[in-house]
């Protein structure tokens, strides 16, 4: 099976400068997150995809598909939800839906029936025979994602989707997006500058800073990895407990004043470390279930590659 | 996706094909031009002239109408290749007109809101956008010269009998090929200024500015200089030439001077020129993305 995006020293010159810098990297899952501060390359890189900006070296490939040779076959494939305004105002929202999905190839009759399933299904149905025009910043969020959906893409390129939204409406969107990831085999590309929004829909993150790869990040594996990961404040005897832990397969790194670090495999269960602490009469004053956070990895990749300047 | 349902479902039906997804932009199009009351008095009374040119072919050729209005056959002007410049310049002068009105709001409703990236992030290329856009003052600039102008030269082919058609058969490629090349620079300069100035009537403004202010320059030159050079600059003089030439008739509403001071294939070249020019511009305005160069 194809990787969802694959790039091969991609390389992006515009206007002079050189915006990306020789990405390399596989991802494979169906719920990729674009992560990185202002003008690290994000945008850039999804127009790169689309095809709006041509390689000065290297290639970017979704579902195998190279961006540049086969722009035409790639954007046959995809749904975009642009990051800046993007509507014909005069138009009401189903047509633009219906214009939408008719340049993308359906059928009149299809094509109508879909806008209004899409605009229903966003939450607009109310609105959509106003023009675009007079919609509110979140509505106009919603009728991109409907026009984003109507024609049922394989890949679906959501940039910067919660923009200008209030916390319920982002909450309903980021629930959509998620919905339509796992109501089908659609694969997702979601730019984010909420670490939030990625950490909620996404399976794998792609972390950009000046151009250039910081980090990629399956937050499967890494939230499967930090499950197992116990911190511990005890009293009692420390020694024993450890040791009938270590029996049980864990691996224990004591420190001073009681504080324990645990390394659980997979067949143990942390009621299994109450079970013997109550057993060997320790007392656990603290447990930190320890869970790297989306902001962790983050702050990590930019720590690696450079002091993080907090502009996220 | 049923509406009932609320729930994604992917799309699994037929798809129309590629080439002939730049209509959807024209058939929208003309759905928002017929919209418009006043686009459609406009179009009615572009076409009013034409009825008035039937009438005459009709009265010119029918005795008995000629009797009872108690008029000559010597009071009338022969419906012969000067009476068919006559419609040709009348009718490509109405296009301009209708052109002016159409031309500057087709592009620029789409970049004024940022459409475009979502026109190019599906499988439809800039070439499709334009032709798309192209049809729609194409098809609209035909209706109201070549089209009309055809179904008068029937006309008269009817009426006149007597082989007409034939000795004239010839009158079909200048009618034809004139008011393409005409069609073709109105809607390229048009969309070029559309892709340019997003105000309708600041772009209707730059189209009259760009026909008669060159126009104006190139007369200045040529009184200051001595030449007839400076006629380059005028569209609708090249236009007009390119007419007489194309009916091997020099009339006195086109050619104001010796018509062989300028030749037909540079006055071609000007109107093509002009046409690449619009192409260029387009290319550079016509982008998912601006880019900022520095």
């Amino acid at each position: 099976m194809n990787p969802t995006i694959e790039l091969k020293e991609l390389e992006v010159q515009l206007g002079g400068r050189t915006i990306l810098h020789g990405l390399t990297g596989v991802l494979k899952s169906r719920a990729i997150g674009l992560l990185g501060p202002n003008g690290a390359g994000k945008s850039t890189l999804i127009n790169t995809l689309l095809g709006f900006h041509s390689p000065s070296k290297g290639s970017a490939r979704v579902l195998g598909l190279d961006s540049h040779t086969s722009g035409k076959a790639l954007r046959s494939l995809v749904g975009y939800m642009p990051e800046n305004d993007a509507f014909i105002s005069k138009m009401s929202g189903v047509r633009f839906v219906r214009y939408m999905a008719e340049i993308s190839g359906l059928p009149r009759e299809q094509a109508m029936e879909r806008a209004h399933e899409a605009f229903v299904y966003v939450g607009l149905g109310e609105a959509r025979y106003r023009p675009v025009g007079t919609y509110s910043l979140g509505m106009k969020q919603l009728a991109k994602l409907a026009q984003a959906i109507a024609h049922g893409p394989k890949v679906l390129i959501l940039d910067e989707p919660t923009n200008g939204m209030d916390p319920p409406a982002r909450k309903r969107l980021i629930e959509l997006i998620r919905e339509i990831r796992e109501a089908s085999d659609i694969c997702l590309l979601l730019s984010s500058h909420l670490l939030r929004d990625v950490e909620e829909t996404c399976d794998e993150v792609l972390i950009l800073r000046n151009g250039q790869i910081a980090s990629i990040c399956n937050l499967v594996e890494e939230r499967r990895a930090n499950r197992k990961f116990l911190e511990l404040e005890t009293i009692g005897a420390e020694a024993t407990f450890t040791s009938t832990l270590e029996g049980l397969g864990c691996e224990c790194a004591v420190f001073t004043n009681g504080r324990i670090k645990v390394v659980m495999p997979d067949s143990v269960e942390i009621r299994e470390v109450f079970k013997v602490a109550a057993d060997r009469g320790v007392q656990i004053r603290r447990m930190n279930h320890r869970r790297d956070s989306l902001e962790d990895i983050f702050l990590n990749a930019m720590e690696q590659t450079g002091a993080a300047d907090g502009r996220l | 996706m049923a509406v009932y349902k609320r729930r994604y479902n992917p799309y699994a039906g037929s798809l129309t094909p590629e080439w002939s997804r730049f209509f959807v932009l024209t058939r929208y199009a003309f759905a928002d031009l017929f919209k418009s009351r006043f686009f459609v008095l406009l179009l009615i009374l572009s076409l009013i002239p034409t009825l008035f040119f039937a009438g005459y072919i009709f009265i010119a050729n029918n005795k008995t109408v000629q009797l009872l209005m108690q008029l000559r056959s010597s009071d009338f002007l022969a419906v012969e290749s000067r009476y068919f410049i006559l419609i040709m310049t009348v009718q490509t002068q109405v296009a301009f007109l209708l052109n002016c009105w159409v031309g500057p709001v087709s592009i620029a409703g789409d970049l004024t809101n940022g459409a475009l990236p979502l026109f190019l992030s599906r499988p439809f290329s800039r070439t499709d956008y334009v032709l798309g856009k192209l049809a729609v003052l194409g098809l609209l600039l035909s209706a109201v010269t070549w089209v009309p102008c055809l179904l008068l030269f029937s006309l008269q082919s009817g009426l006149a009998k007597d082989g007409w058609i034939w000795s004239h058969l010839w009158m079909v490629v200048p009618i034809v090929l004139c008011s393409a090349i005409w069609i073709l620079m109105l809607s390229l300069l048009s969309l070029a200024v559309s892709a340019w100035v997003k105000l309708r009537i600041v772009a209707t403004g730059a189209i009259f500015i760009l026909f008669y202010v060159p126009a104006g320059l190139g007369e200045m030159f040529n009184a200051i200089i001595g030449t007839h050079w400076g006629r380059l600059l005028n569209f609708s003089y090249m236009f007009r030439l390119i007419l007489a030439k194309g009916f091997r008739d020099r009339t006195w509403f086109l050619i104001t001077s010796d018509w062989n001071e300028i030749p037909v294939p540079v006055a071609w070249g000007v109107l093509i020129f002009v046409c690449l020019l619009s192409l260029v511009i387009l290319n550079v305005r016509l982008r998912a993305r601006e880019v900022v160069r520095g």
